[in-house]
This record gives C-alpha cells, structure tokens and sequence, in this order.
C-alpha cells in the first residue's frame, strides 16, 4: 500500500520546534497566546503521528525512510534522517498525546507562574527533541536527540532555579545521566569501526546482527556494544545503580514529572534498546544482564517507595520500578512485552502524576501524611488516580494487569523462576504502596486532616483545563489492555510490530495471570487494612524492624556511597591538582625564571669596576678557551 | 580575476588600513575611533566571507601570492662551475587553503566580534585600537604565511601587541602577566625560530636550474621544504654533483627528531599542552575581555595550526610514530584541565583550565592520522575558538556589573539579568558537547577518529566528558541559579551593542552545530593530500 503521511513524519517534530522558536524569540511578551502557540503546536503534531499510526495499522503499509548526508567528504560519511515504522509510529502517537495533554494541564497548573511562556518555550523543545529521538533512523541521530532530551529534562527540573533544591537536583540529573549517556557515545563509535561500511542505521544494523548471530562480529564486541548501550539507558531510564537522579528530578513542576520523567524520555532507555535489539539478541550475557539488572531494578526500587513520604517521590521510585520491568521483559525475550508495558505505563503513570498535580495543586504540600480525605473533596481526580493506581498495581482487566502479566509469563517461559519471583514480589510491593498512597491520601473522613493542615484554606477540585487529561488518560489506562491479551489470535499489538514470527502465547499464562491477581489482591487487601481501615497498625513494621525502616527510608544510602566513593575523591583528586599546578608546575617555571634572574644578578656583580675580578674572568676564560681548543683534538 | 588581484595581502593588511585611517582622527574623537576600528575589522571579516565563497575545495592552493623579498648574497666561493647564484631568498608568500580558510574566518570573525566589544575599554582608545588591529593583521598573517619566516614575523606581532594590550588596558594584576607571557611565548618563539632555522638550513635548499646555469637557493620557502622532506632521495641526489661531492644539506633521522620535538614544544607552549600551561592563566585572568577572546579564540588556535602544518605535515612518519605520546598528551591536558577547572574560584580561571582541556581534544584528533579525527581537530579549533569568545565575552559582561567574577559572590543571576544568564546556559551547554551545538561535531569526530588507533584514550576521554559537565554545570548554575543575592538586584540586562556579538556568536556556533558540513567540506581535500602523501611514506 501507498504510504502518505509517513513521507511528512519529519514534520512531526517540526511543530514543536516552532512553537520553540517562537516562544524563545517572542520572549516574555507572550502569555496566554505563548501556551496556546505550544499547545496548538503539539495538537499539530498529534494529529499527523495519529494519520500515520492509521496508515501503519492497515498493516500493509511499507516501512518509510528518508536519509540525508550530515558530514559528507571523501574519507567518510555522517547521515541524519527518519524512519517511520510500527514501533516509531506507535512511539509518535504516544509521545504527541501525552504532550498534548500536559500542555493542556500546565495551562492550569503553571497559570501563576510568571515564567509560563518560558516554560512552554521548554515544553515545545522537549517534544521536538523526544519526537526527533523517537523518528531517528541511525544510532548517531539518537544519541543527538538523547542529549538534547536530556537537557530539556534538566532546564525543566531547574525550572524554578532560584530553589537550592532544584539546582542541585538539575545538575544531578544531567552529571548521573551522562555518565551513561558516555556508554552510549563509546557504543556508537564501536559500531561505526565494526559495522560494514560504517553504517550506523537501525535497518543495517538489524541485518548484520539478524537472527541472533553476526558472523561479521565478534561474541565479545557485540556483548560489549550491547552492554554499553544499555549503560545509556540504565543512565536515562533510571535504572540500579544509575537511578538516584529520577527521585530528585520530582523538585521540577509536577507536568514535567508526568512528561518527561515517567511517559516518556525515562522510557527512552527501553525503546533504544528496542531498536537496537538484534545486538541484544546476538549476545546471551547481555541480554542476562539487562533481564537481571531490571529485575533487581524492580524491585529495589518498590521497597523504596514503600516508605517514601513524598507523593511524588513515591511516584518516582514506582517508575524506576516500572522501568525494571520493561527491562526485565527485554532482557527476557519479549520486545513486546516491554513495549506494551512501556505504553501502557506510559499512559496510567502520567495520569497518576497529572492527578497527583492536581493534589499538590489544592492542598500545597507534596507530604502524604499531611493529606487525607481528599476524595470526597476532589471526585475526578480521586476517581481518576484510583483507575491508575489500580492499572499501576495490576489490577484485571486494567491495561498494567496485562502488560505486567506478559512480562511475567515470558520470565518464567524463559526458565528465570528467580526473576519471575522478583517480579512478582515486585508486584507485591506495588500494589502495597499504591494502596497505601491512595488511602493516605484520598481515604478517610474528609476535612480532619486537611483542614488542620494545610491551614483553612479550602481544598477544590482542579480546574477543568486539568482534570480533562485526568479522563482522557484514563480511558487508556484502564483498556489499553486490550490490544493484546495472552490468547492464541489476540496478540495484535505482538504480532503488528513483530510480524509473522511473534507467537503470543504463553505456556504458563493462566498460572501467572492467577499468581499475578492473586498477589496484586493481597498487597491492595494488606493496604487497606493498614492505611484504609487501620486494623494494622502503620507503625508496626517500623516497630518490629527498625533497620530496614531505616535502610529504606535512606534509599539503602546510594547516594551517600556516591559522594563518599566517587564525588568526594574527584574533587580531592582536584584539589591535589591544583596544588601539583601551582607549586610543582608552577614552581618549575618560577624555578627556571629565578635561575635567570639569579645568572643575571652574578654577572651584574662581577661588573664591578675592580681590576682583580675582570682579571679573574680573563683567567677563567683563558682557562675554558684553552680546554676547548685543546680538547676538541681529543673529542 | 582572482589570480591577479593579491586577495590575501588586502586581506592580512586590511586591518592596517585602519591604523593609518585612525592616526588621522584625533584622539577625542571617540564615538568615530570605535567606528573606524570596527568598519577596519569588519573588512577582512568581508573579504574572508567573499573568499569562502570563491573558494574551491579541490584546488589545493589558492590565491597564491609568491615574491622574492629579500636575496642575500651567500658564499662566493661556491659559485663555481655553472652555479651562478648562490642567495638566502626571503620570500613573501601567501595561500589559502582548506585548513587555513577556516581559521582565517574564526580569525576574522572573532577579530570583529572583540572590536564590537571593545566599547567597554575606556582609556587610551586610539593606541588601543591600534595595537587591537596590529594582533588582527599579525594572526591573518600566521594562518596565512608559507615561508617560514614570514610566518614567525607574524607570529611574532602578535606577541607584541599582545604584550602591550594586557600591560596597558588588563586589570589589576596587568604587568605581571603582560611579562609572564612575553617570556613564556618568546621562549616558544625562540624554540621556533631554532627549529625553523634548522629547516632551512637543511631542507630549505633549492636548486634551480635554468639554461645551463644553477641558481643555490637556501629558503624559508613552505613548499620547497616540504618537497625536500617529502622527498630526501630526490635532493640528497643532487646535492653532490652541484657541490663537488659535499652534501650538507642531507637531513639525518636525528635532525628530522630534533626539528620535530621543538616544533612540538614551541607549538605545544602556545596550545597549551599540559605541563606547559601556566603562563595561560594569568593572561586569562588579567587580559582586557575582547583580547582575551581574541586570545582564547584564535591565538592558542595558532598552536595547533603550526602543529599540524609544520609539525606533523612536514615530518609525517616521526609525527606518526609520536602519535601515541601525542594522544596521551592530549589526554592528560583534557583531565588535568577538568579537574583542575572543577576547582578553581574564578570564573574567568574556569574557563582558562577549560580551555586548556578543550586543546586537549584538539591533539586527540591530531594523534588519529585519519581523516575524521583531523577533521575533528581543526573542526574543534573553529568551535572552541567561538564558544570561548562567547563565554569570556560573558564574563566579561558580568565583571562589568557586578565587578567580580568570583563564583562565591555570584549567584541567581538569571532573575536580574536573563538574557546574559541564557546566553551564559547556551555557551555552557555548546563548551560541555551538547549536540545541535559546535561543541559536539569537534568533539565527536576527535573520539571518532582517534577510536580506530587508540581506544583506551579514547575511552578515557570520553569519560573526561563527565568532569567537564560537571566543571561547566557547577560555574553557570553557580552564576545563574540560585537565589539572587541583594547586590544583584539593580543589574541591567545587556545593552544592544554587547548583545550583538553574543548573538552572532551563539548563532554561528548553532549553525556550525546543525550544519557541519559548512566547514568539512572545505578541509576534506586538503586533508585527503596529507593523508595520501601519509600513505605513500608511511
């Protein structure tokens, strides 16, 4: 079939880079007509990536490229261009809705703020750089549209800079992320002097490492160019040990929380090495390593949101645990079910963030001890977070049941029962602390808490510009499910981005399904009676086991190891320099400057108008003459 | 037609037209020294443009300009036999080729931009400007120049005016560092000149032989050196029958190591190379803030120019046996300049060590002997050389307002003056490689490069990355972020005539950022004939 729309997907990200344009040129002249330039911007975009996931869902449509050269000379060759196929153009739609949608939102959530046209300058960046990130047809293009998402991520989490918070957080964000983003930059050079031709596209990539083997590489250097591509997405999508940036990046304006760091750049990682999988594929050790580190991921990650106070923190520590299963889906095998999971989550976790917005916005304080009763006050966004909150716990038939259960039945298909265990007991935790979460915050009597905290002020339900993202989000949340369910036939979301060879069913589906409600039942009951009900006392556990308490509370104390390992010894290396420059190198030069002025000084003393010393340098000269005539005979 | 019309003289001695214009103009007359100083600089910036249109990258050397300047008699008693003439020829000769366009245009480019931000000088206008547009005559010159000599007297006039633009007009600490480097950058020059004297007392001999009498030539002349080193066999051969069996021109593989190891240090000083270094940092600190971009944007870009032109173009295989040692170099000027930078005090020393780090990726790309990675490097010299501008332009701006640049006493400026402050994040982002920036290209293709020879450099460079992130995140936050301290409260944001040059510096490094191809296509050729020339002797 005739492609159309995918020939304008460049235009996709096009709009955005307009509206930034626009906005950064404009200036601060611009309010409301500045968020209505970025939002009619990304509606733009929307609507052209949502004509070419239409086009690609026919099925026939032929995949698109268009390349061109970047640096071009004789000796060797750079190309930029785009690709639109299934997974781009499923990425497109999610990505343009999304931000869409909190566009929408900011309007509300930033009204106040006297740097809104500043922000949806930002905003419009981002979306171009995460749209150009997704159409990237080469891995060069990529890494350019990482980076800039990466910063993107970083003015935004700096966005209120004036905040001590926020600046350290920024900075974190953007030194940690680099850190894997250097893996990332060594992988693209490696495959440009090990690839034919050095190519560095998607496509030709694919066809050398096709079907798991690559005759033209060798074992060890495939393992090592998948292992570094995936330290740039362990840098991105927060995963162990690189994670400690995403809880931190929560000090930016919750739209940005729910864009950037849970729907879309944190899953950047997962959709790099989608697209890269066939190097994963051709290397048993690293797909074991990226199905591990998930794993681990996971759940690391969910026993430290049971603890947090923050909402948002909580929200954050839960997305590093989302994202550790995605990997943990790749590292097993299943390209769809880590897509699926990333779609899915992309939708109910930026609905749990836009709502938990929307919270923040009403009762001005991130702290969930100090809300409460919230339901009754704001219905939709109760109702709303609920729908996600439930989807996040995998709760049938809301879409993160499905995707979950896919992931889980591929772990254990694959023979890993150790990581289908971390998995489910992951499951287990998410489930707790998203009951526990919702109860604090939505459960209860309504007015007890809130009103003696958040002062007298009374709590309304958020605007309609916010709480319409809040429902349409909500409809994927709870059905995106749908498009591929574990039954012989079903699996159409596998079988459209995989073709043909995608099998979806899973020998041990009905074990895990049951396993899976099961768990997600019990962590939802145990949070109920603990936080909804209060039959269990909430401090029982801290009561019992105040190590872990502790432990979790301090995030099993990573950052303290990173400022005591590695930043405290780099600046002590540092400060050694500076004293090594200044009085070893610094000396040396002062030294030899000395010497001069020293060899100056003696020679100006021996010029001192008495006979006897010129005498002197006579005789000694004599004496170097002589040796120096008479010597040469003998050299 | 341009093979008759001597561009590159109007070029190179553009700027001097204004020196005489402005002698003319009373010293009061401020408002038309400024104009008359910019017009004089905005014109080799024209004729730069005009020549970059005209120039075709497959022709090797364009625009030649070549004359016998000066013949010293040498020697009679060796005009004997049919030897007619036997003369040291001081030659003028100018060319332009893809490694030299670019560095004229960042040469002339950033001449412009730092005449515009000379407004901020206040005493002496007219001898400033005048020594202001000596230094721009004296680095078109150095880009230019093919005869050794001419070359070094360039080179030399730049270390003049420079001496006397940071005595007169730096800050508090000016005379040292006017000293400091003097001594340093004539200890290099003298190391040149012994280099380039041993050149041309080997290689620089020519025998031309025309209708049955010879002609003994000893010169400064590129070419002719180039050719002789190029191609030993060819003049050894002659040598002896011209001169009865005597052959003192003959180049032994200690001398070539000799020439090429003084090269390296005479041009490793001005780079700086790591631990060369330190005579950069009072200049950094204490020159006026559009010599300071001239300084960091162009002069230590004459480093690496005569590095690779006279160093590894002219001695390709020891260059390519020191490759390793020149890549390590590289490598611990990048860390050594990153760590030091993540400590220092003073903005403007910041981005001296960064500069210092930032040449450091410039020998990376050098040490690749392939295309991509030199490419990167003379890619790298053109990017650094507008990012420091724009960030020491920047500093300046800000000790202009708040009187320091202390980071300690700085702090939320993004509030009082937002414009500065985005400039300051977009310069910031272009120094620590963000793509879409110039930063990145040269960085890139440098690692690029150097990968196929040397991955644990390589790797190790790219990991210096982090650092540098860290080093230029932890001094424009500190600027920018933050909460505003009192005394910044009244700030005014840039005024047009300071926000001009920052603009047209952040574009042109966007620009080189989208569009590299800008300034790889011209390089390509000139590049592909050293590398061909690398393969026949290598």
């Amino acid at each position: 079939m005739d492609t159309v729309y995918s020939h304008y997907a460049w235009l996709i990200p096009i709009f955005p880079l307009g509206a930034f344009l626009i906005l950064a040129a404009a200036g601060r002249g611009m309010r409301t007509a500045g968020s209505v330039t970025a939002m009619a911007a990304s509606l733009a975009s929307l609507v052209l990536s949502v004509l070419v996931l239409l086009e690609r869902l026919n099925g026939r449509a032929a995949e698109y490229n268009a390349s061109f050269d970047w640096i071009a000379t004789r000796g060797f060759q750079l190309s930029i261009g785009y690709d639109v196929t299934n997974l781009t153009a499923l990425m497109l739609a999610m990505v343009s809705l999304i931000s869409f949608l909190v566009s929408m939102y900011s309007a509300g959530y930033m009204k106040n703020d006297d740097r809104i046209t500043v922000f949806y300058a930002y905003i419009s960046l981002f979306t171009f750089s995460m749209l150009g990130l997704v159409l990237a047809d080469n891995l060069l293009m990529l890494y350019m549209f990482w980076e800039l998402v990466g910063v993107c991520s970083f003015l935004l989490i700096g966005f209120w800079y004036t905040k001590p918070a926020a600046k350290a957080a920024a900075k974190k964000a953007f030194l940690v992320t680099r850190v894997g983003d250097v893996g990332l930059l060594i992988a693209v050079l490696m495959l440009f002097w090990y690839m034919p031709e050095h190519e560095l596209s998607f496509s030709a990539i694919q066809n050398v490492f096709n079907e798991g083997q690559s005759g033209l590489i060798a074992q060890g250097i495939t393992t090592a160019i998948a292992l570094l591509i995936f330290t740039g997405a362990i840098g991105k999508s927060g995963q162990f040990p690189l994670h400690v940036w995403l809880p931190d990046a929560m000090e930016g304006p919750t739209p940005i929380s729910a864009l950037i760091h849970a729907a879309t750049m944190v899953a950047a990682g997962v959709f790099l090495i989608a697209r890269t999988y066939s190097i994963f594929e051709a290397s048993a050790a690293a797909m074991e390593t990226v199905a591990f580190i998930g794993a681990f991921t996971a759940l690391f990650a969910a026993s430290i949101a049971m603890v947090q106070k923050d909402l948002k923190r909580i929200l954050a520590y839960s997305t590093i645990s989302q994202l550790g299963f995605m990997m943990l889906a790749l590292g097993a095998g299943s390209l769809t079910g880590g897509i699926f999971h990333l779609l899915t989550h992309a939708f109910f976790k930026a609905l749990l963030f836009l709502g938990a917005g929307s919270v923040i916005h009403a009762v001005h304080t991130q702290n969930i001890h100090e809300m409460g009763g919230l339901g009754q006050r704001m219905r939709i966004t109760a109702w709303t977070f609920g729908i996600g909150a439930l989807a996040l716990a995998g709760v049938p038939p809301l879409s993160g049941f499905w995707s979950k259960d896919a992931i889980l039945a591929a772990v254990l298909d694959e023979g890993h029962p150790l990581l289908f265990a971390a998995g489910l007991a992951a499951s287990l935790l998410t489930a707790l602390y998203m009951s526990r979460l919702f109860f604090l915050v939505f459960g209860g009597k309504s007015g007890a808490k809130t009103g003696a905290k958040t002062g007298s002020r009374k709590v309304l339900e958020s605007p309609l510009v916010m709480t319409v993202p809040l429902v349409v989000l909500a409809v994927p949340a709870a059905l995106l499910g749908l498009v591929e369910l574990p039954w012989e036939g079903w699996g159409k979301l596998g079988s459209w981005l995989l073709g043909s060879t995608y099998s979806p069913q899973h020998d041990s589906s009905a074990v895990v399904m049951i396993m899976s409600t099961a768990v997600a039942a019990l962590g939802l009951y145990i949070g109920w009676l603990v936080y909804g009900k209060g039959m269990i006392s909430r401090t029982a556990a801290a009561a019992r086991l105040p190590w872990l308490v502790n432990v979790l509370e301090n995030k099993y104390y990573i950052d303290e190891l990173y400022r005591y390992c590695i930043v405290r010894p780099v600046l002590g290396i540092g400060t050694l320099l500076v004293l090594f420059d200044r009085y070893i190198v610094g000396g040396a030069v002062r030294l030899a400057g000395g010497l001069a002025v020293l060899a100056g000084k003696a020679g100006t003393r021996m010029q001192n108008g008495q006979v006897q010393t010129y005498g002197l340098l006579t005789a000694a000269g004599l004496v170097i003459l002589i040796v120096a005539v008479a010597g040469r005979r003998f050299w | 037609m341009p093979e008759t019309i001597p561009w590159l003289t109007f070029l190179v001695f553009a700027p001097l037209l204004g020196v005489v214009v402005l002698l003319l103009v009373p010293r009061r007359q401020t408002r038309l020294l400024r104009l008359i100083a910019v017009a004089a600089a905005l014109l080799p910036l024209a004729l730069s443009l005009w020549l970059f249109g005209q120039y075709d990258a497959a022709v090797p050397d364009q625009f030649r300009e070549q004359a016998a300047w000066m013949n010293v008699a040498l020697n009679r008693e060796a005009l004997s036999g049919s030897v007619t003439s036997f003369i040291y020829q001081f030659q003028y000769d100018l060319a332009l080729d893809g490694i030299s366009l670019p560095l004229v245009l960042l040469a002339a480019f950033i001449g412009c931009m730092a005449a515009l931000a000379s407004v901020n000088i206040r005493k002496r206008r007219k001898s400033y400007y005048v020594w202001f547009l000596l230094l721009e005559t004296g680095m078109l010159g150095v880009f230019l120049a093919r005869d050794l000599l001419l070359f070094f007297l360039f080179f030399e006039l730049t270390l003049v005016a420079m001496f006397f633009l940071i005595a007169i007009w730096g800050y508090f600490d000016r005379e040292k560092a006017a000293n400091t480097f003097l001594i340093y950058n004539g200890l290099g020059s003298a190391v040149m000149l012994f280099a380039f004297i041993l050149l041309i007392y080997t290689a620089g001999f020519q025998a031309v032989e025309a209708a049955g009498s010879v002609e003994l030539i000893y010169s400064g002349s590129y070419d002719a050196i180039a050719a002789n080193l190029l191609n030993p066999e060819a003049y050894v051969n002659l040598a002896p029958n011209l001169m009865d069996g005597d052959n003192p021109f003959y180049m032994s593989g200690e001398m070539r190591w000799t020439v090429f190891i003084l090269l390296l240090v005479a041009f490793g000083i001005k780079l700086p190379i790591v631990p060369l270094h330190t005579w950069m940092l009072h200049v950094h600190k204490e020159a006026p803030v559009p010599v300071v971009m001239i300084h960091s944007g162009v002069l230590l870009k004459m480093g690496a120019y005569g590095l690779l032109r006279f160093g590894m173009f002219l001695f390709p295989a020891e260059a390519r046996e020191a490759a390793a040692v020149i890549a390590w170099l590289g490598l611990a000027s990048i860390l050594y300049g990153a760590l030091l930078a993540l400590r220092q005090h003073d903005f403007k020393l910041v981005l001296a060590y960064s500069s210092l780090s930032h040449m450091g990726i410039v020998l990376l790309g050098l040490a690749s002997f392939n295309e991509i990675g030199i490419q990167g490097a003379v890619f790298q010299l053109v990017s650094h050389g507008l990012i420091s501008a724009l960030l020491f332009l920047i500093a300046g701006s800000i000790q202009e307002r708040t009187g320091t640049t202390e980071l300690a006493e700085l702090g939320g400026l993004a509030r009082s003056v937002p414009f500065i402050s985005g400039v300051l994040l977009a310069g910031g982002l272009a120094s620590l490689g963000l793509p879409g920036l110039s930063g990145f290209v040269g960085e890139f293709l440098s690692f690029l490069g150097l990968f196929e020879s040397m991955k644990v450099v390589t790797v190790l460079a790219a990991a210096g990355m982090v650092i540098t992130a860290a080093y230029v995140l932890r001094s424009v936050l500190g600027i920018t972020f933050g909460p505003l301290r009192e005394s910044g409260e009244e700030l005014r944001d840039a005024r047009l005539i300071e926000a001009v040059p920052m603009i047209a510096l952040l574009a042109f490094i966007i620009l080189l950022g989208l569009y590299p191809s800008v300034l790889t296509g011209t390089t390509a050729d000139s590049l592909q004939a050293f590398l061909s020339q690398l393969r026949v002797g290598g």
